[in-house]
């Protein structure tokens, strides 16, 4: 309990300084494009009929969207401005104990921090919507927060550690580490969530790569969700989702600023995990497809 | 026109009066007229300390610059000197493969030593975009007049004999008009990635964006000729070549250094007029008061360091932050290197 008000306290207080700070900063951007950067992400992504116990084999459709605008208010601070909308679509049998969707619509509020020399700093909070969009209300917001910082050791090396905290998840604090290393001029050794990646660089803009997609998150189900399949616990229940997918991709640099990925491979596992009900509902192996478009402007 | 010609004689004059007076300063207090730093302990700098600070974000996107402070056990004037001829290549963790004087006048033959029979990416990635060069096309930055050269001399061979000699005569024309024209006979890039630049006036612009450091270099900035019409006499510098891994691509640069003695402090400028790809142009400026450590003669050296690529014009928020940072590191080792060239524990 001291968690979550504390949790709740921290984000309160994260709020109210990223609002103060992006009042005094407006006045303090300058009007030149440079102090502004803009990122614009998209995926879209196929996993076909993965074999789940007691519900068949269940397709899966997912699309992200996520824009962030970064104004910069000092040399060494930006703030993280956006939005995020993602949506996990299950080809299920209505009786399944599985959704047939799950739905995040979210703001972005951050902030990226040069500590140090040698250290950057993000804080980003995502108040927002995490549910099945049915009977939505009060109890389908969450804020989860990311802390993550990177060590720059120079131009090949860089670590990167952080936290990921959401208060109802079943593990509310996650702790993560990454590298990524550029061992030799074309080989890159890219493990950072949650996109973990060995990648070879071809050409100046043609990355090719093999790695792992980590998909999560946590939901609330809706008030009738159980009772619809005969599985009255389930009403309401939190869901954490968690997904691996394995494959090789390329990512090709089209114009110095926008880059498109495409992959292929398999989803090994896939996990809905009802914890407060003790159920869960986990799919195995099966092939899926990615592409996705990043835009820095 | 006489009107603004005696109003800019009054504003020089204003400036020269207000950098005569730092000099009557101790050299801290003058460092931090026109630096970022303002909290410096000289102690920590002459026992090794280096102290660094990005620069802010420039009015124009490919530019970024940053600021660094140390001090080095040598007079002034001998640490300037030094600093005007230094050369890298002993440092392996520089990666500069070639470093090396030109004389004056210099010509294709003074670039024989540049090899391109490597196995090393980097050296073989620069071999092939020159192979890859045609009349209108290029990744490197060149001339449309050098392009067509290139393309005519390699045809499309990766022959490092051949490619020796098809860039000692471009690099060796180059250096002939810079060392004849001064900043004038800079040729411009046309048909690289950046389309057409002109690398001085890069310089130039990005310096002059700097107020106070173009007010405190001047005197130096004047007789090179990178604010204003150069004035007389005119200093002779060290002109150079080297060839070194830029982020894993082979990169050939020419540059001359200037020194300049000025009221017991000393001005040093590192122009880069030419660089074959991954960046256009870089200056480094470099002012050295004397001080004493232990009774014996030192120097505070402030540096600043200005630099231009194509990448940055799409490298904003915190990866420019990040690239600032990556940047203060390489100046940072580099200066590490040449204190300890110096005799710095």
């Amino acid at each position: 309990m001291m968690t979550t008000q504390a949790t709740a306290g921290t984000r309160r207080a994260l709020l109210v300084s990223l609002a103060l700070l992006l009042v005094s900063g407006t006045a303090a951007v300058a009007a030149d494009s440079m102090s502004v950067s803009q990122e614009l992400d998209t995926e879209y992504y196929y996993v076909a009929g993965a074999h789940t116990r007691g519900a068949g084999d269940v397709d899966e459709n997912a699309a992200d969207v996520r824009y962030v605008v970064s104004p910069q208010v000092t040399n060494n601070l930006l703030l993280r401005i956006g939005a995020e909308w993602q949506r996990y679509d299950f080809g299920v049998s209505e009786h399944a104990p599985v959704p047939d969707l799950l739905q995040e619509a979210t703001l972005v509020l951050g902030f990226d921090y040069q500590f140090a020399d040698q250290w950057i700093m993000r804080a980003e909070v995502q108040p927002g919507v995490y549910s099945d969009f049915r009977d939505t209300g009060w109890n389908d917001v969450d804020a989860p927060l990311t802390l993550a910082a990177v060590y720059l050791r120079n131009a090949d090396l860089q670590w990167f550690l952080g936290l990921y905290v959401d208060v109802r998840s079943e593990y509310p604090v996650l702790p993560f580490a990454g590298v990524r290393w550029k061992y030799s001029d074309q080989w890159t050794l890219n493990l950072v969530l949650p996109n973990p990646r060995l990648e070879f660089e071809v050409t100046d803009g043609l990355l090719l790569y093999f790695g792992m997609d980590v998909s999560d998150g946590t939901y609330r189900m809706g008030n009738t969700f159980g009772s619809d399949r005969g599985e009255p616990k389930l009403n309401g229940a939190i869901v954490d989702f968690l997904e691996f997918r394995f494959g090789p991709g390329c990512s090709w640099r089209v114009i110095p600023n926008v880059t498109i990925e495409a992959e292929a491979g398999l989803m090994p596992f896939r996990s809905l995990d009802y914890f407060d009900a003790n159920q869960e509902s986990r799919s195995y192996d099966a092939p899926y497809g990615q592409i996705a478009v990043h835009a820095r402007f | 026109m006489r009107r603004l010609a005696s109003h800019l004689v009054v504003v020089i004059g204003a400036i020269l009066v207000s950098s005569a007076l730092a000099q009557t300063r101790d050299p801290v207090e003058a460092m931090k007229s026109f630096a970022d730093f303002q909290s410096v302990n000289l102690d920590r700098l002459l026992s090794g300390e280096i102290l660094v600070e990005r620069g802010g974000l420039m009015d124009f996107p490919s530019g970024i610059c940053g600021q660094t402070c140390f001090a080095v056990p040598l007079s002034a004037e001998e640490t300037a000197k030094r600093l005007q001829v230094w050369d890298p290549t002993p440092h392996a963790d520089l990666q500069v493969y070639a470093f090396h004087e030109l004389p004056v006048p210099c010509g294709p033959a003074d670039f024989q030593k540049l090899d391109f029979r490597s196995s090393s990416y980097s050296i073989r990635w620069l071999l092939e975009k020159s192979a890859a060069t045609t009349g209108s096309k290029s990744d490197l930055n060149v001339s449309r007049d050098e392009a067509a050269a290139l393309a005519a001399c390699l045809q499309r061979r990766t022959d490092p004999p051949l490619a020796t000699r098809c860039w000692a005569a471009l690099l060796g024309n180059r250096a002939a008009r810079f060392q004849q024209d001064g900043v004038d006979g800079a040729l411009p890039y046309e048909v690289g990635p950046g389309g057409h630049i002109s690398p001085i006036h890069l310089l130039s612009n990005m310096i002059s964006e700097q107020t106070p450091i173009a007010h405190e270099f001047f005197p130096l900035l004047k007789k090179i000729g990178l604010i204003g019409r150069p004035a007389p006499p005119l200093l002779t510098p060290f002109y150079y070549w080297s060839f070194f891994d830029a982020d894993h691509h082979g990169t050939i640069s020419l540059g001359a250094v200037y020194l300049l003695a000025q009221d017991g402090r000393y001005l040093v400028a590192d122009v880069e007029y030419y660089v074959s790809d991954q960046y256009f142009t870089s200056a480094t400026l470099c002012e050295i008061w004397p001080i004493q450590a232990g009774g014996k003669p030192a120097a505070l050296v402030w540096r600043g360091d200005y630099f231009s690529a194509p990448v940055l014009a799409f490298t904003k928020g915190t990866e420019r932050i990040a690239y600032g940072a990556l940047m203060m590191q390489d100046i940072k080792r580099e200066t590490h290197d040449f204190q300890t060239d110096q005799g710095m524990k």
